[in-house]
């Protein structure tokens, strides 16, 4: 995996860990950029995706090959290296269940940690969505059936009945890119309808959004659903790929990387939330190849991609304060009917 | 006068011990343009909050067009038909002049989650309200407008929008929480010859608070005096304005 320099190798690694951290940037663009809810744990809801995928395919693996041993045992996972890539069709279905359920999952966690938090002011819910966040940390580390502070290893990736791995990851980056573009679709068509502008009335005069007749308690809990649910995705994404798990992954620096990503490419700019996620992944992606004694977790101690997004951040919020890629206005078809009636010869009547 | 759409039956709001609003009983007629007067603190924003929703209130009674509307949620309330306005006008300043009048109209096909993406969808009702609401603005003269950001309108331009924004709707009844602060003169005398017109033109009711009475009374039908939370007077603008005990409670003893 590390030979000289490897191109091809490190835009696989890059663009998976690229599409993974702006699904997470869009989902945090869309609570935070548009909506103007903070979200402090969205970690909580990667980590709810990826252990889902992780208890979802070892368990599954080892109930049917008739293992008795727990997964976090040797024997257990022993067993799953000897049964993971046995059956395509096994692994393939592990995979599209860990993502329907992944979504649904941690969709319904943010919808319900939403619901006692969302009359109260924006710190509020801030600060019980870090807390929970922790606390979820603090709980895996402990509970043994999900490996406690060892986590879970042995995930069967998707591919793994694929004897090359070099193609095994390279499938992977276009299934991982693939649902970043369905992600990214769907948040600009959401930001560019008249639902896109609801949030953004609710982000500007919550109280005024709620004298014009629009529920903004049910629209925060829709935005956090669908932010929760795709961050379940990137979760989900993240364990096939490092095809282990463990707490010390999902700690709260996490989140703010993923602010960071947003801040960096501008809030309320879903386009922009995609550049900050690739500016960022990509200083770490090459920290990690040109340093191969870091190993492939990122989330090892890294102090100098921290210096470099803190100087980034600084520079970008100097010079350009909007993001690299400033919000634009919404676009829907309202401009479209505005220009017909401009381009309409005037029928007078009106004073000018 | 005729049959009242907005009825408040013994209201009664406390904070605690203070007795924000203690049994006030009035009504708005149809079509009527009615002021709501008093000193600071006399309970006029708070009868606001409690007919809006903002507030459940401790005792009484509220009734719109036959039905009873207390302790429904402020989104609720408009979509009855009752559209409130604030003192400092909150329009929404990332979006667009046309953008704010567009939010306004209630279950627009596009605002659910499900919907938006697929613009085929929602494309249609969405156009007929963008031409709706161009034709509202030009209307009222503020056709130059349409692509304006809100930070560049005048205080007055702000609350004739808001007012406008509720006019796509079907809304019969504005709550106009002081209209005429922080203009000069002139411009408070074209934002009440607006109202006027939109009570002819298009048969809307209004309910306003204000402090300048030297503008309002010339434009309104009735006026109710509160005073520590009751009603202290109510009737013509000229019976109310030579009232001994309206003098006394704005100039004290």
């Amino acid at each position: 995996m590390l030979p000289s320099f490897d191109i091809l190798g490190f835009l696989v690694s890059w663009g998976t860990f690229l599409g993974i951290y702006a699904i997470l940037a869009i989902s945090l663009n869309l609570e935070v950029g548009l909506t103007g809810m903070a979200n402090f744990g969205k970690v909580a809801f990667y980590g709810i995706g990826a252990y889902l995928a992780a208890s979802l395919s070892v368990y599954t693996v080892l109930a049917v090959y008739h293992v008795a041993a727990a997964p976090y045992t040797t024997e257990g996972i022993i067993a799953l290296g000897k049964y993971g890539g046995a059956n395509p069709a096994l692994d393939l279905g592990i995979f599209a269940a860990s993502l329907v359920l992944g979504f649904i999952i941690a969709g319904c966690v943010g919808y319900l940690l939403t619901y006692p938090t969302l009359r109260v002011g924006p710190a509020f819910l801030g600060i019980t969505l870090l807390a929970f966040g922790e606390l979820l940390r603090i709980f895996l580390l402990n509970y043994q059936p999900l490996g406690a502070s060892k986590g879970l290893s042995g995930i069967p990736h998707p591919f793994l009945w694929i004897p090359d791995p070099v193609l095994r990851e390279r499938l992977y980056v276009l299934v991982v890119l693939g649902f970043l573009a369905i992600t990214l679709w769907f948040a600009e068509r959401i930001t560019n309808s008249p639902f896109g502008r609801v949030l953004k009335a609710v982000r500007d005069d919550e109280v005024a959004a709620l004298c014009m007749g629009k529920h903004v308690p049910r629209v925060k809990a829709t935005v956090l659903f669908i932010g929760s649910g795709m961050a379940g995705i990137a979760g989900v994404l993240l364990a096939f790929y490092m095809s282990s798990v463990n707490p010390n992954m999902f700690v709260p620096a996490v989140t703010f990387n993923i602010w960071a990503m947003v801040i960096l490419g501008g809030m309320g700019n879903n386009k922009g939330a995609v550049v900050g996620a690739a500016i960022i992944t990509f200083v770490d992606r090459i920290l990690t190849f040109i340093t191969p004694n870091l190993g492939i977790t990122i989330i090892t101690p890294d102090y100098i991609r921290w210096m470099i997004v803190g100087i980034l951040i600084v520079l970008v919020l100097m010079f350009m304060p909007g993001g690299l890629v400033p919000e634009k206005p919404i676009k829907t078809p309202a401009w479209e009917a505005v220009e017909d009636l401009e381009k309409e010869p005037a029928r007078g009547g009106d004073e000018a | 006068m005729t049959k009242p759409i907005l009825e408040v039956k013994d209201l009664a709001r406390y904070f605690g011990g203070v007795k924000a609003l203690d049994g006030v009983t009035l009504e708005v007629p149809e079509r009527g343009v009615i002021g709501l007067i008093g000193p600071n603190g006399s309970g006029k924003t708070t009868l606001f909050n409690v007919v809006t929703g903002f507030y459940v209130p401790t005792r009484g009674e509220v009734w719109y067009a036959g039905e009873r509307i207390d302790g429904l949620n402020p989104n609720e309330v408009f979509l009855k038909g009752l559209v409130r306005t604030f003192q400092i006008p909150r329009l929404f300043p990332s979006l667009t002049v046309l953008e704010n009048v567009l939010l306004t109209p209630p279950r627009q096909v596009g605002e659910k989650i499900l919907v938006a993406p697929f613009r085929s969808r929602w494309e249609k009702q969405e156009k007929e309200l963008a031409r709706k609401a161009v034709a509202l603005l030009k209307k009222f003269g503020l056709g130059d407008y349409v692509r304006a950001k809100v930070s560049e309108l005048s205080a007055a331009h702000m609350k004739m929008i808001e007012t406008i924004r509720g006019l796509i709707t079907d809304a019969k009844v504005y709550l106009l929480d002081e209209p005429a602060a922080g203009v000069a003169y002139t411009t408070a005398r074209e934002l009440f010859t607006f109202i006027r017109r939109l009570r002819d033109e298009e048969g809307l009711t209004f309910f306003i608070i204000e402090h300048r009475l030297e503008v309002l009374m010339d434009f309104v039908d009735y006026v109710y005096v509160l005073h520590n939370g009751k009603l202290l007077s109510e009737g013509k603008p000229d019976e109310v304005m030579n009232d001994p005990k309206v003098i006394e409670a704005y100039i004290g003893r």
